[in-house]
């Protein structure tokens, strides 16, 4: 990893736009945690808060808001030319801006979906959530990557694969299902609590390798291509 | 198109297209440079940039080689540390301070002391090292020079400077062109893209035409320019008689053919632009014709290039 890149790109990431909207997240999060606590079967409301809040929109969504433009932004205004014309491997770039993205997303998902674990009272829930948030955040993380380098409109496209593939698609049926990043997080909510929830039917070892393997492949095709691309 | 004899070229182009679908960007280029500076020169969208990005390995030739140090830049990292480019956009990490921005190039470059050599580097653009300001507050002509001190701070064997003297004021020009020539002069291949000519004739002698993505000329700079001056260039003039004008014209022999375009128009072609213009004046006033107006039709340097092309 390249440490002047990762310190770049990093700055771009810390806007205050971006942080505003990521402590109002982490509010809504807490609120819900709050509210699960209080539901008659608490244990079943809080599993499915964490998984279809922290998992499905909060985890993903702030990881395609800040992987996306990791790359994106500086292929779109055209600013790439100024690492890429370095003596530096192509991987070093991708893995900084990968390390860049991780070292925002994960302590503010996995803290805050963390607390709000702990806030519903379900012991069973927290260290799972800490892990689950982790994982999806990983994944998504490396996907949304590759996405901004690959796509102009790469907000617009993630938005698209978020809607459509990883909260409508995957419903169809189990093939569908194992093609989505968030049921693999959600099996690891699932086996911690025992509550029961449709696409959360993976493997344990499935629930971790998968998540690890997506953020790996997502990272390896950033750094491909960077090596290709044509650099504007 | 000619080889420098004597020394290996530092940059080298051996039939170098570039397309993009179905535009032509670059049409079989090939050319060597060796060290010193060279102008290519050319119109806006004569495939000048793209030409530089292929130096600098930011692009791959569609067909063809271009070598840089006998390396090709696009899959030999190694060779971009020996690069400089200051590429034409305006955009920059804005939310970086001028030295920031320049010690990242050097820190990418691996340099020893990257503070150091920032701040040199912003020193020889003239600009002031200690100036914390974003980038994004700089003016045009200071985003220009910082773009070249990045390109300049880990002292590159091959400089590319894309349109470099945009945004410049007359003083600050004069100074980068002296840049240029000093950094030329110290054994650096320095290639400068341009499309103002006379901006060019200040640059140095050696000179590479590009015209609609094709090579159109090489050499030294004024034989290129004496061949522009002696292209055919038809020009418009405005009289109250013109048919008259017309014919003293054609008898002092300054004009090759007319056209009467109106009662107060005609145009004409001149195969001595020079002789035309000194002969004119004193015609129209032996003839006790007035002029209104002279405006050459195709002065422009897009026919300039044209006209090279077909050379």
């Amino acid at each position: 990893m390249n440490l002047a890149v990762y310190r770049v790109i990093l700055r771009t990431q810390l806007s205050p736009a971006r942080l505003l909207v990521l402590a109002g997240l982490s509010g809504v999060a807490i609120l819900l945690a709050f509210i699960a606590r209080a539901a008659d079967d608490t244990v079943e409301v809080a599993t499915q808060t964490i998984a279809n809040f922290g998992i499905n929109i909060f985890a993903a969504f702030i990881a395609l808001s800040l992987g996306s433009a990791a790359l994106g932004n500086l292929v779109e205004d055209r600013t790439l030319v100024y690492l890429w014309l370095r003596p530096v491997s192509r991987h070093s770039i991708a893995t900084a801006a990968m390390a860049a993205v991780l070292t925002v997303v994960a302590p503010i998902l996995v803290v805050v979906m963390t607390v709000a674990a702990v806030v519903t009272g379900v012991d069973d829930l927290v260290a799972a959530t800490a892990v689950a948030t982790a994982l999806a955040v990983f994944a998504y993380s490396g996907i949304f990557l590759a996405l901004g380098l690959r796509f102009k409109r790469s907000l617009l496209i993630g938005l698209g694969y978020i809607a459509i593939w990883e909260l409508l698609m995957s419903r169809l049926g189990d093939w569908f299902a194992r093609l989505s990043i968030r049921s693999y997080p959600m099996s690891i909510l699932s086996d911690a609590t025992d509550v029961s929830m449709r696409l959360a039917d993976r493997s344990t070892l499935a629930s971790y390798i998968v998540p690890l393997a997506v953020g790996v492949a997502g990272l390896l095709y950033t750094s491909w291509r960077l090596n290709r691309t044509e650099i504007d | 198109m000619s080889t420098q004899a004597g020394p290996p070229p530092m940059v080298q182009a051996a039939g170098a297209s570039k397309w993009f679908g179905d535009l032509v960007a670059v049409s079989d280029v090939s050319f060597s440079i060796g060290a010193g500076v060279t102008a290519l020169l050319g119109p806006n969208g004569a495939g000048k940039s793209t030409m530089l990005r292929m130096m600098c390995g930011l692009a791959r030739p569609s067909n063809g080689s271009v070598t840089v140090l006998g390396k090709d830049p696009r899959s030999d990292v190694s060779v971009l540390g020996r690069i400089g480019m200051a590429p034409q956009q305006e955009s920059l990490l804005d939310h970086l301070s001028g030295r920031e921005f320049v010690e990242l190039a050097a820190q990418l470059h691996h340099l020893q002391c990257p503070g150091d050599a920032a701040r040199q580097a912003i020193q020889t653009v003239e600009l002031d090292p200690d100036d914390t300001r974003r980038l994004s507050t700089y003016s045009k002509g200071m985003r220009q020079r910082i773009k070249l001190a990045q390109a300049i701070v880990h002292d590159p064997l091959v400089i590319a400077l894309d349109e470099p003297l945009t945004g410049l004021d007359p003083r600050q020009r004069r100074e980068m062109i002296e840049l240029f020539h000093r950094l030329g002069s110290e054994g650096k291949c320095v290639i400068v893209s341009s499309h103002v000519l006379d901006e060019v004739e200040r640059f140095g002698s050696r000179v590479l035409v590009m015209a609609q993505g094709r090579l159109a000329a090489e050499g030294d700079f004024r034989e290129i320019r004496n061949l522009m001056d002696d292209r055919p260039l038809r020009i418009s003039i405005r009289t109250d008689q013109p048919r008259e004008l017309a014919i003293a014209l054609l008898d002092r022999g300054v004009i090759s053919g007319c056209r009467l375009e109106n009662t107060d128009l005609v145009v004409v072609d001149t195969t001595d632009p020079a002789a035309f213009r000194r002969a004119v004046a004193p015609v129209a006033r032996d003839r006790n014709v007035s002029l209104l107006e002279l405006r050459p039709l195709d002065d422009d340097l897009e026919s300039v290039f044209r006209y090279l092309v077909t050379q």
